[in-house]
């Protein structure tokens, strides 16, 4: 049994059905898709998930949940494993995908777009009904385990034009998509992973809702609860909440000064 | 001292994050109302898509501005502008004892002209009732934004109006307010004034306070002054009032709309069904409802309309889906830059109708040809294999044979044995400028005169009948002559799908206006767009307008290119002759003012990385557009047919450096 299954349950609060659908979907063996904006909870709701699928497993894998966060020199070798160098023999080594595959785990793709083409076209036998992975430098077809599922996710708000999902990738999923939660429930969030008390955790989360009224504006994403809940540990451990909200969240969301200059000027009439 | 122009940008960016909706930010100079609407004593106020602000304020630091800006935001946020006579009739006993519908009640009288004209002095009444909502959004502000304690705190302490001890109920109700010494005989509108800063008072409770103390505050006026209040303004806060129900109206008129739809969707199979069996053959009672109903949407439409341009002849017109920015100005004759001179607003184009952009599409078919063979020069070629990386999806078996050798040898080898292939990126970014002054829409070429028939001169001579005779004018049949801004569009067109095809991020934009405080810039396409039918009918609907005010459109080209982050920044302007505007430079007749403006702009440009490119069709352009532009960098377009073929040769010349 590995960590995550092992230790306490990771903190997520739902925010509609998305957990009810995903247990449908792992029972269906069905890929998931989850979209979303960065710092929403779509990592820690996996993980969540997995904890909850995999607890009660007799035969659980070593390694219950295989997270990819991919960049743009992530190619398809990266995720399947390619040969290395060990002494004086060439040797094959399985990429993270692979051994998810063999041993039944669940494979997350964080930001699946990021990653250069060949990675997106790779997957596309494991999600339909074939699910097998070929490995064409060892000309091997890897059926995938009973207990294996495929989760990626991905940002339709920041990524170019050029980095969007391909139809014939996207088609291949339940998609479950995501988004800040409201004032009240990221209250709740933030007040209980940075266990400050509620009137702090609400500033800090109309602090969110009012910066994220500028997400067009050269930071497209707004500013996420993870920063959120970043700037309530600060003031946890008794940082000046001023300076705790400059520190994890004004210079957090853009280079642009302007930019952090109106963000300044919001943290700066929210908080007393 | 604090200078608007300083942070107007990020108090910008700061309103729109606090109200959740893009308001204008300008200087009260700004403000113009055809009704004599008025600004607060300090210049502070708002309509409905701007908030206007005194241009400088004798403060330390800019929580000033923002408390202003949360003062006009708390006002929404309150309520202040939802208050409507019949829900207040309901709430305030008292004021049922005070009202006599006016003669000239009409379902479009203000609600704020109602209340206030219930009481003697009208004015004196607003006042009173305004300086109470006051205290209710302060108390408002002060328990949502925490913050704003301080710069409150500091606002009344050094910079709000004070007048010095007097006896006036109004002024020590507002030294109360700021928290100065107030003469105790009006504790009873102290009271009020606490009571309504308390959480859960809505503005029917600022109205009842006025019923309750207006009779008090009159009664000192009748003794003093009541001239002071004799005569009856226009209100702002009564027409922003208005402006409100005018949307609670539009709500109104789509519940109806969707309530004819439902009947229209019905009709013809469950209701009908269901009256034939219970109405018995007379009248059907659901064709009489739909009667009244498409009656009272007609009435409301009218009344919406009507509302519509009273509200924009009051406040000025509604700008909401444009935003604004302010740039400097060069002004040669002194040297010098005019501080946040002009106004840009940008606003989308409303792209035309399917149909209309046939002729757009057929013109990209004809250039394809052409314009791939171009292109095909600058197009990066695909994938390529770099070798001896540290990291890659194959060996390199040349490395990997040194590896080898150096282990062998003993010595610790070299770890990039590994290859890969890379794609080649264009990383350019152009943003294209169009002229849309109201020349562009003069014909290519006047046509010459076709050289008449022989039939047709003699009926000309023939002037024994003279009721034969015809003039010449009238035997040319005038065919539709193609106009610059025909030419234009078709090179933005062909352009964008050339552009398209190679990857390039690019932005099209048409650029007039009229004056330096209503300087326009219509967006065909931002960078970030994506190329659809959408940006066909938006160019198509580019269209001829005002003048050519070119500085500040460059300006603002400027800043689109530099956020676009790509490092390759291309800026092209399409126009038809020299930038003119009735404002630009202190004689109309001299366009030195607007060239040397341009040019100035063109230099920022180029200082910024920024390769420029200037396209004229103007032929005597030469002598202000090689002061115009830096490095000869303008062309000169003598067959305007050309221009497509010329503008895709630019762009490969200009990016294939």
């Amino acid at each position: 049994m590995d960590s995550l299954t092992q230790g306490e349950q990771p903190y997520y609060l739902p925010l509609k059905d998305e957990i009810n659908v995903f247990e449908s979907a792992y029972e269906a063996k069905l890929p998931v898709l989850l979209k979303g904006p960065t710092g929403c909870g779509k990592t820690r709701f996996v993980e969540h998930m997995t904890w909850k699928l995999y607890q009660n497993k007799t035969e659980a894998p070593d390694v219950s949940l295989v997270t990819v966060s991919c960049h743009e020199d992530l190619t398809a070798t990266d995720m399947v494993g390619r040969y290395l160098l060990k002494g004086d023999e060439t040797v094959w080594n399985d990429g993270p995908l692979t051994r998810a595959v063999r041993t039944g785990a669940i494979c997350y793709l964080d930001e699946i777009v990021e990653a250069r083409k060949d990675t997106t076209v790779l997957i596309h036998s494991l999600t339909d009904h074939r699910r097998i992975l070929p490995i064409d430098k060892t000309g091997e077809l890897v059926p995938a385990h009973e207990e294996f599922l495929l989760v990626i996710s991905y940002n339709p708000g920041y990524q170019s034009v050029l980095k969007d999902l391909k139809p014939s990738t996207r088609q291949r999923f339940v998609s479950l998509e995501f988004d800040y939660p409201s004032v009240e429930l990221e209250t709740t969030i933030i007040a209980h992973e940075a266990q400050i008390e509620e009137s702090s955790a609400e500033r800090l989360a109309v602090i969110g809702e009012r910066v994220r009224n500028l997400k067009q504006h050269g930071f497209e994403e707004g500013v996420s609860t993870r920063l959120l809940i970043y700037a309530g540990q600060l003031m946890a451990r008794g940082i000046e909440p001023r300076r705790a909200a400059e520190a994890a969240i004004i210079s957090a969301v853009s280079d642009d000064s302007t930019i952090q200059q109106a963000v300044a000027d919001i943290v700066d009439v929210i908080l007393p | 001292m604090q200078q608007l122009a300083d942070i107007e940008e990020s108090l910008t960016l700061f309103t729109e994050g606090i109200a959740g909706r893009y308001l204008h930010i300008k200087a009260s100079e700004e403000f113009v109302s055809h009704l004599g609407l008025k600004l607060d004593l300090l210049g502070a106020g708002q309509t409905q898509d701007t908030i206007y602000l005194p241009n400088e304020l004798d403060a330390p630091s800019s929580g000033a501005y923002r408390f202003l800006v949360m003062e006009q935001i708390g006002q929404r946020e309150c309520g202040t502008f939802r208050f409507r006579f019949d829900q207040a009739l309901d709430k305030v006993e008292v004021l049922k004892n005070l009202y006599s519908p006016p003669k000239d009640l009409t379902p479009r009288t203000g609600d704020y002209y109602l209340l206030f004209n219930c009481f003697s002095h009208p004015s004196l009444a607003s006042e009173l009732f305004f300086l109470l909502e006051k205290a209710r959004v302060i108390g408002h502000l002060l328990r949502h934004y925490p913050g704003l304690k301080r710069h409150i705190d500091h606002f009344f302490d050094h910079i709000a109006v004070v007048t010095g001890p007097s006896e006036d109920p109004l002024e020590n109700a507002k030294s109360y307010l700021q928290g100065h010494a107030h003469d105790s005989q009006w504790n009873l509108i102290y009271e009020a004034i606490d009571d309504l800063k308390q959480a859960k008072k809505s503005v029917y409770d600022s109205a009842y306070y006025l019923c309750e103390l207006y009779e008090l505050v009159a009664a000192f006026y009748v003794v003093n002054d009541t001239q002071l209040f004799d005569d009856q303004e226009e209100q702002l806060g009564d027409w922003l009032n208005r402006e409100q129900r005018l949307e609670e109206w539009e709500e109104d008129m789509e519940k109806v709309e969707s309530a004819l739809f439902s009947f229209d969707q019905f009709e013809g199979d469950e209701i009908e069904a269901e009256l034939s069996e219970n109405a018995g053959g007379s009248v059907r009672e659901e064709d009489l409802d739909i009667k009244s109903l498409e009656e009272g949407r007609d009435q409301l439409k009218r009344r919406i309309d009507m509302e519509r341009s009273s509200v924009q002849h009051a406040m000025g017109p509604d700008q909401s889906v444009s935003r604004s920015f302010r740039y400097d100005e060069w002004d040669y004759l002194n040297r010098t830059y005019l501080r946040h001179w002009c106004r840009v607003f940008e606003e989308p184009l409303v792209p035309k109708d399917e149909e209309e952009i046939d002729d757009l599409n057929q013109v990209i078919r004809d250039y394809r040809p052409l314009v791939q063979k171009q292109l095909e020069q600058i197009r990066p070629t695909g994938l390529q294999r770099v070798k001896r990386v540290q990291d890659g999806d194959e060996l390199d078996l040349n490395a990997i044979i040194e590896a080898r050798q150096d282990l062998r040898a003993g010595q610790s080898p070299d770890e990039r044995f590994y290859s890969r292939k890379e794609r080649m990126h264009r990383d350019v970014c152009a943003v294209f400028l169009v002229d849309l002054s109201a020349s562009t829409d003069d014909p290519i070429e006047k046509s010459e005169p076709k050289p008449l028939t022989k039939e047709e001169q003699e009926r000309i001579d023939n002037l024994r009948d003279p009721w034969d005779a015809i003039t010449a004018d009238e035997l040319i049949t005038e065919e539709p002559k193609r106009k610059i801004i025909d030419v234009q569009r078709e090179a933005m067109v062909v352009m964008a799908s050339a552009l398209d095809a190679l990857g390039d991020n690019y932005g099209i934009y048409g650029f007039s206006g009229y004056g330096k405080d209503c300087v326009e810039l219509f967006v065909a396409k931002e960078p970030d767009d994506k190329f659809t039918n959408t940006t066909l009918r938006s160019i198509a609907s580019m269209s001829p307008k005002r003048s050519t005010r070119m500085g500040p459109a460059i300006r603002h080209g400027i800043t689109k290119l530099t956020q676009s982050g790509q490092a390759m920044k291309i800026l092209i302007i399409l126009s038809d002759g020299f930038p003119q505007d009735c404002d630009y430079g202190p004689e109309r007749g001299n366009h030195d003012y607007g060239v040397e403006d341009t040019a100035k702009a063109l230099e920022e440009a180029e200082r910024k990385g920024i390769e420029s490119f200037c396209i004229t069709v103007d032929r005597s352009g030469h002598d202000y557009l090689k002061r115009m532009c830096p490095n000869g960098r303008y062309m000169i377009i003598e067959e305007m047919n050309d221009l497509p073929d010329q503008l895709t040769k630019l762009y490969t010349q200009l990016t294939n450096r």
